[in-house]
């Protein structure tokens, strides 16, 4: 497989003290990877130095197996979609996009025929006269997006780059996005906070916490087998409760699971709420009693108040809910909990 | 009354104090003067004051004086603003910190005083010709009531002042929009001519305005320390009317001043609007 981006041990601290240490990543040609962390868990430190806007302590960057360090950002084979777009209001849309190429020295004609082309692509034919001023946010975002896609970079570096736009719009911006992926197989490092973004564009994603990575993996992983408590606290839906591991079965009350990872003594059990199951009083199970249903759309979102754990959240099909009321009894079951070590 | 009428009424009520000042103090003097300026000798009304400022030799090399020091002046001020500007912009070290307390200030010392300081200076006995002597330099180019006594002057009260004004502006270009230039391979020059400068074109122009229309009528630095001939406009008319009496020729002199800053008037006034008009489409 082509590896296309590799980082290896990069470590850049600020003053403050906040920083990334000994991040090492691979990434393969045609690949949509997302750095996915809270803020100030270092994904941008890692994006921005990619582009080369920041110096890196210590480490390698090596995009199509030459280092990059060396170069400063205005000659490295990447292209950045900036948060705030970064278009240049002075100039009209046709200006922005053919910017970058003129520097190329490209010709007038192929040029013109390059913007038509992408600006097709991001379905936005027929505005190359506008001013960045007269276009909507989403319009603007696309276009810096087909001003990175223009310079046919090696890596196109993506810093959240929908985060400002509303949320109809940013679902819009996602299958777009994954769209022009499929059809340039051009290689992307998507940096968001947001975990459903993450998970629903990514061919992996590298979950990042104070300045280190917790987990790289596909979305679908993550989703199942979240490597650490952070990762399985920040993505998705999580119900946390203490458990017990003894016999070498994680115990939780009167229900025990296997226990994979030879854990010990206390600890902290995951279970997201699609795994919950929802008895009758006679059934094995926590006892606890309805407090509220809400129905989401094609499912409902039970909370059951379970003593001495606490809420738990559950995920029931809409039409098997009709029988609970809040305040009835119920037994809780997990068809599958995950364990962590408890802090 | 309807209410509409009360409210227009009502409007040029609030408009009329300041409508009046501007009446009193320089609508009703500008056509005084330009009334006293076509009063000729004999008491009738002619353009021989005109002609004669346009005709005689040393009013002419006045005239040609003054504009060349205010463009030569003007130039060098945006020059060495903007260079200051740009540089505090886009360096962070301990001189630009100490170029950004030290700037403005000029400002704070009352031009009198700064222009004696001047002469005291570089003057023909002053203190950097004696300390150039002291190197073995016996002869210092002529400063003092020559042309660049002037400018040198006018460099002093003009760019605290104009490099201000071209910092703010220069601030409000944001970082982000030079990373996305840089980002698709543009290098310094090219990033400083078509985002910099265009970016901060408007305010180069309303800070050229400025610079223009003080250093056209400057009078206290050209007075103290300009040549006997040929002399700045306002030096020259300063004599024609206290020195000379000649009224008439004096109020020539004053019109066709002010007509030389509002034809800079009508440039700033068009480029301003043309902006505007812009945005709104």
């Amino acid at each position: 497989m082509d590896i296309q981006l590799s980082i290896q041990n990069l470590t850049k601290r600020y003053k403050t003290g906040d920083g990334v240490t000994d991040i090492s990543l691979d990434v393969r040609k045609g690949e949509l990877i997302t750095l996915l962390g809270p803020s100030g868990c270092g994904k941008t430190t890692v994006l921005r130095s990619i582009g080369g806007f920041l110096e890196p302590d210590s480490g390698e960057i090596l995009i199509e197996n030459k280092s990059v360090l060396k170069t400063p950002p205005e000659k490295r084979p990447t292209a950045m979609v900036f948060q705030s777009y970064n278009l240049w209001p002075h100039m009209t849309v046709y200006d922005n996009l053919a910017f970058g190429l003129k520097i190329r020295k490209m010709k007038k004609a192929e040029m013109d025929f390059a913007i038509t082309e992408v600006l097709k692509l991001i379905r936005m034919s027929g505005s190359e006269k506008k001013h960045p001023g007269e276009l909507s946010g989403g319009q603007q975002q696309r276009i810096a997006v087909a001003r990175a896609l223009l310079l046919k970079p090696a890596v196109l570096l993506l810093d959240e780059p929908f985060s400002a736009l509303d949320a109809k719009l940013r679902h819009e911006m996602r299958e777009e996005l994954r769209e022009i992926q499929s059809k340039t197989g051009l290689t992307m490092v998507f940096v968001t906070h947001d975990q459903e973004e993450a998970l629903s564009i990514s061919d992996r994603i590298v979950v990042m916490n104070h300045g280190h990575i917790e987990q790289i993996a596909s979305p679908q992983e993550i989703y199942d087998e979240p490597k650490s408590l952070f990762a399985a606290q920040f993505i998705g839906k999580m119900n946390f409760l203490k458990g017990v591991v003894s016999a070498d079965q994680v115990i939780i009350q009167n229900l025990a699971f296997p226990n994979p990872k030879r854990l010990t003594g206390e600890v902290s059990i995951a279970i997201r709420p699609e795994n919950v199951i929802l008895q009758d009083g006679e059934e094995t199970g926590l006892s606890g009693s309805v407090k509220q249903i809400m129905i989401l759309g094609h499912y409902a979102e039970v909370s059951v108040d379970v003593q001495p754990f606490g809420i738990i959240r559950s995920f029931q099909p809409r039409d098997q809910v009709k029988h609970l009321h809040s305040g009835q009894k119920v037994k809780v079951n997990f068809s599958k909990a995950l364990a962590f070590p408890a802090v | 009354m309807s209410k509409q009428s009360k409210m227009g009424v009502l409007g040029l009520l609030l408009v009329l104090p300041s409508f009046l000042v501007l009446f009193v103090i320089v609508i009703l003097p500008v056509a005084l003067s330009f009334k006293e300026s076509l009063t000729n000798d004999s008491g009738g009304y002619d353009l021989s004051n005109y002609i004669y400022l346009f005709t005689d030799k040393l009013m002419r090399s006045n005239i040609i004086f003054t504009l060349t020091v205010t463009i030569i002046s003007v130039g060098l001020v945006l020059a060495v603003s903007y260079a200051l500007a740009v540089y505090m912009r886009f360096n962070d070290s301990a001189i630009v910190r100490w170029i950004q307390k030290m700037y403005m200030i000029p400002i704070f010392i009352p031009g009198v005083i700064a222009t004696y300081g001047l002469i005291r200076m570089l003057g023909n006995r002053g203190w950097a010709a004696q300390f150039l002597y002291q190197f073995g330099v016996e002869s210092m180019p002529r400063f003092i009531f020559d042309m660049k006594g002037i400018i040198i002057a006018n460099l002093w009260f003009n760019i605290p002042f104009t490099t201000m004004l071209l910092a703010s502006a220069l601030t409000a270009v944001p970082n982000s929009i030079i990373e996305s230039a840089k980002d698709v391979g543009a290098g310094m020059w090219r990033i400083f001519f078509n985002l910099i400068l265009p970016l901060t074109y408007k305010t180069l122009l309303v800070a050229a305005t400025f610079a223009f229309m003080g250093i056209i009528g400057s009078f206290t630095a050209p007075f103290l320390l300009g040549p006997n001939a040929p002399q700045m406009l306002g030096v020259s008319m300063q004599q024609i009317f206290g020195v000379f009496q000649d009224r008439q020729l004096a109020s020539a002199l004053a019109f066709f001043t002010f007509f030389l800053c509002s034809i800079m008037g009508y440039f700033y006034i068009r480029e301003m609007t043309k902006e505007e008009r812009g945005k709104a489409t």
